[in-house]
């Protein structure tokens, strides 16, 4: 798979108009310059031998140099992953907590007020453009209540924003499968059983109910990791904080090729591991479920 | 007896006034700003990069060879005194003395020498330095503190360039040891030195107490804010948030937010008119329909410039009649009155000369063929809205206009090609030179001739102006290549905005210079 995508962004950047020769030697640049430049990055090789070379590197764990600052991209991207792995995990766990929460009391509470409510604020979520719910939420807490830092540093409280900003799309969605899906479930015999045992509602809903309703959401909670990675783009330009997803954009403006292509293949490499996880996940939710 | 005693009590006098001068001095010394910037340099080696914001950046770092004063004269930076030969072929640069490099090493005519060869060297790879310094055939430092350019021709931009801080000496003994890390701490000789560097965060300036060669409108002596730190904030919404809740000190103002700043009455406010033609309409004279000048002249006097500055930029900018603004050296004033004014009588008028009539559907037509055309553009907001009021603007003259927008790189190379028939464009520089850039024709394919205009002429005239060194004669060189151009109709100049900066109270002594930016050597925090 990490072959396919690697061909696959290797044949895109190159196709896309632009040449980051020209792009780094100014418009000012004599064609001769530009040549040489071109030559020197090998980007004058035919693109079976550049692709080429590039696996090769690749293989031995060299990404490249980035064509714009000529430092290591496996350098450029190990220094900016750590804070968009911080905000997607940060934004991964509001959106479950608070996404499994809203949903089960609404499947709950089916029909009745806190299931209205809980269903209109997914809706919310699911419409509302990261960009503007950011922006709104910089007004509110950074500006009029002052609570929260605006571009802020590591400090805890300058992930609050931007995770529940990057959070609140996955939240909603999470919310409206959860209830769906406890819907389906409770109705269950072995839920009727366990509520005929005499156990306590929460304790039927928590260890029974819950735990079976929970395997298509942990799917798609693997699904939208991915979508939360792209989504911190966004997010992290809005926030200003460091980040990959915003230096992929600089590096796609900048026609860095080696750079877009490390990105993406690192990022590929990263989404099938967290799809590994949910896999494994599955084990420890449904028993019935194992992998030979 | 009594004159021992008046003289003594003068000497107290003036004791006690420079002692209190001196602590005045020093207790300025401290405090920190933020400044925030849209997007982190590439590099701030200041030979690799031709970034504006690395540029920005290295005015602190770096103290060039000569500086631009509040008149826009070339005065004294790190040389003190410059000459040139009677044929403009040699230069010769005296330097100050005690200047030191951020390393200790002093900064003698060899190691600037030896700068300027790295930055001219092919491995380098340098973006500005070849167009900066032109025909320079050799660097040499007869003494320790004379610097010798020796050219292979006259070359009048020099002085103008020498000012560009990218152009700052480095010190070449420190670029070969750090290798590739050269870019993320370099060593120079300005009043603050690269501290720290966090990837896509910020860039830490620290205070150098040794610097005192600095221009002659900067106090003699080091500059007085400890730490500077350039915060990079991508979204201008969030720049402006950052500003208003004082977490950045000094920010660049977006126009929407420029009224609304002003009337809190709190901040102080800096505005300059920008050092270039901030946006204009380009033909692509090889291709129809504007190889016709007589259309290109009707389109001049169709266009409602007033109607652009008024609603796209919000009246923060002035109309531009021609290809340089009246902040850059060698505009010409009178052009405001020889250029054309939007007219719609004389606009008709001359799309009828060009055979053009007005066809059953209201379009213009000519053979047959409506009078349509697409302009490209990028996705510049104050560009957007003047293409759309542009495009409302000719409806009624019949001319329809396609408007696509590309990314700003994908433009680049699609304007060098010449696939356009008309584009938008606009440019900050701060040299009359940036006629050569737009319109000689060897710039055409490589370079920046967008219109793909080639003309021996003109050739000449340019030519001409870049080689005539002495002020009055260059100037006037200027004036017929401004009208030359105006006569083309190669443009039609649109409008030259004003640029806005936001500084927190309680920084004294910041003053905007018209080289575009804040001049903080002097500033200093009143409360730290």
């Amino acid at each position: 798979m990490l072959l396919a995508v690697s061909a696959l962004v290797f044949l895109m950047s190159h196709f896309t108009p632009g040449d980051p020769a020209t792009i780094m030697l100014g418009a000012n640049a004599s064609a001769a310059d530009v040549t040489r430049l071109r030559h020197e990055l090998g980007l004058d090789r035919p693109l079976m031998v550049q692709y080429a070379r590039y696996l090769g590197s690749l293989l031995r764990g060299d990404l490249g140099h980035s064509i714009r600052s000529g430092r290591p991209v496996a350098q450029e991207i190990w220094e900016r992953f750590p804070p968009t792995l911080e905000l997607t995990l940060a934004a991964v766990a509001i959106a479950a907590a608070s996404g499994v929460l809203l949903g089960a009391a609404a499947a709950v509470s089916r029909h009745r007020l806190v299931d209205t409510l809980a269903m209109s604020a997914s809706l919310a979520g699911i419409s509302m453009p990261s960009f503007w719910l950011g922006l709104l939420l910089i007004l509110l807490f950074g500006l009029v209540l002052r609570w929260l830092p605006i571009a802020g540093g590591s400090s805890w409280q300058a992930l609050v924003l931007p995770a529940v900003t990057l959070g609140a799309q996955a939240a909603a969605v999470l919310a409206r499968l959860t209830r769906t899906s406890l819907l389906d479930v409770l109705p269950s015999d072995y839920v009727r059983t366990a509520r005929a045992k005499g156990l306590a509602g929460l304790h039927v809903l928590l260890r029974h109910a819950l735990r079976n309703a929970l395997i298509p959401v942990v799917t798609v909670l693997g699904l939208q990791f991915g979508t939360l990675m792209g989504g911190a783009v966004i997010v992290e330009a809005v926030f200003a904080r460091t980040g990959l997803g915003l230096y992929a954009v600089v590096a796609v403006q900048a026609r860095d090729f080696p750079v877009i292509q490390g990105i993406v293949v690192f990022a590929a490499a990263v989404y099938a591991l967290v799809n590994l996880a949910v896999d494994m996940a599955y084990v420890a939710l449904d028993p019935r479920i194992s992998y030979a | 007896m009594r004159r021992i005693t008046a003289t003594a009590l003068v000497l107290a006098v003036v004791g006690v006034g420079w002692a209190v001068a001196l602590h005045a001095q020093e207790s300025r010394v401290g405090g920190a700003l933020t400044i925030a910037i849209t997007e982190e340099p590439d590099t701030l080696d200041p030979q690799k990069t031709g970034a504006a914001v690395a540029a920005d950046i290295f005015r602190l770092v770096g103290e060039p060879l000569l500086a631009h004063d509040f008149s826009n004269r070339v005065v004294p930076a790190l040389a003190q005194s410059w000459e040139v030969s009677r044929d403009g072929l040699v230069w010769t640069f005296t330097l100050k003395s005690g200047a030191m490099f951020h390393d200790g090493t002093p900064v003698t005519a060899q190691a600037v020498a030896a700068s300027i060869e790295r930055a001219l060297a092919p491995e380098t790879k340098s973006p500005v330095a070849k167009a900066q310094l032109g025909p320079v055939a050799s660097v040499e430092a007869p003494d320790p503190r004379a610097l010798r350019f020796t050219l292979k021709q006259p070359f009048a931009p020099l002085l103008n360039n020498l000012t560009d801080s990218r152009l700052s000496p480095v010190s070449v003994r420190a670029a070969e040891a750090a290798g590739a890390d050269f870019g993320r701490a370099p060593v120079s000789e300005g009043p603050y030195t690269v501290k720290e560097w966090v990837s896509g965060h910020h860039i830490t300036l620290a205070r150098n107490p040794a610097f005192t060669w600095g221009p002659p409108y900067m106090h003699s002596g080091p500059a007085y804010i400890d730490q500077v730190t350039y915060r990079i904030i991508p979204d201008s919404a969030t720049q402006v948030a950052a500003f208003e809740s004082g977490e950045a000190s000094e920010i660049a103002i977006p126009p929407h937010d420029v009224n609304r700043l002003l009337a809190t009455g709190r901040y102080q406010v800096f505005k300059f008119l920008r050092k270039g033609v901030g946006l204009f309409l380009e033909f692509n004279v090889t291709r129809e329909p504007w190889n016709d000048l007589r259309l290109r002249r009707a389109m001049n006097y169709a266009i409602n410039k007033d109607v652009l500055v008024k609603v796209a930029l919000e009246g923060q900018g002035e109309p531009a009649y021609g290809p340089l603004p009246p902040s850059i050296w060698g505009y010409w004033p009178d052009i405001v009155d020889y250029a054309p004014h939007y007219d719609a009588g004389k606009a008709k008028q001359l799309f009828a000369e060009a055979g053009y009539t007005q066809g059953p559907d209201g379009t213009l037509q000519k053979d047959g063929k409506p009078l349509a055309f697409t302009l490209f553009t990028a996705p510049i907001d104050t560009w957007t809205r003047s293409a759309q009021l542009m495009q409302a603007g000719l409806r009624p003259f019949g001319v329809t206009l396609d408007i696509q927008t590309f990314e700003f790189g994908t433009l680049l190379e699609k304007l060098k090609k010449g696939d356009q028939q008309a584009e938008f464009m606009g440019y900050t520089y701060n040299e009359p030179d940036i006629l050569f850039i737009w319109f000689d024709s060897q710039n055409i394919g490589s370079g920046l001739n967008f219109s793909h205009y080639a003309d021996p002429k003109l050739d000449a005239l340019i030519e001409e102006a870049r080689s005539t060194v002495d002020l009055t004669k260059r100037a006037a060189v200027y004036q017929a290549l401004q009208k030359y151009v105006v006569d083309q109709a190669l443009w039609v100049p649109l409008w030259i905005n004003y640029n806005y900066f936001a500084l927190q109270p309680g920084i004294a002594d910041a003053r905007i210079h018209p080289d575009g930016y804040v001049f903080l050597g002097d500033a200093y925090l009143t409360k730290k």
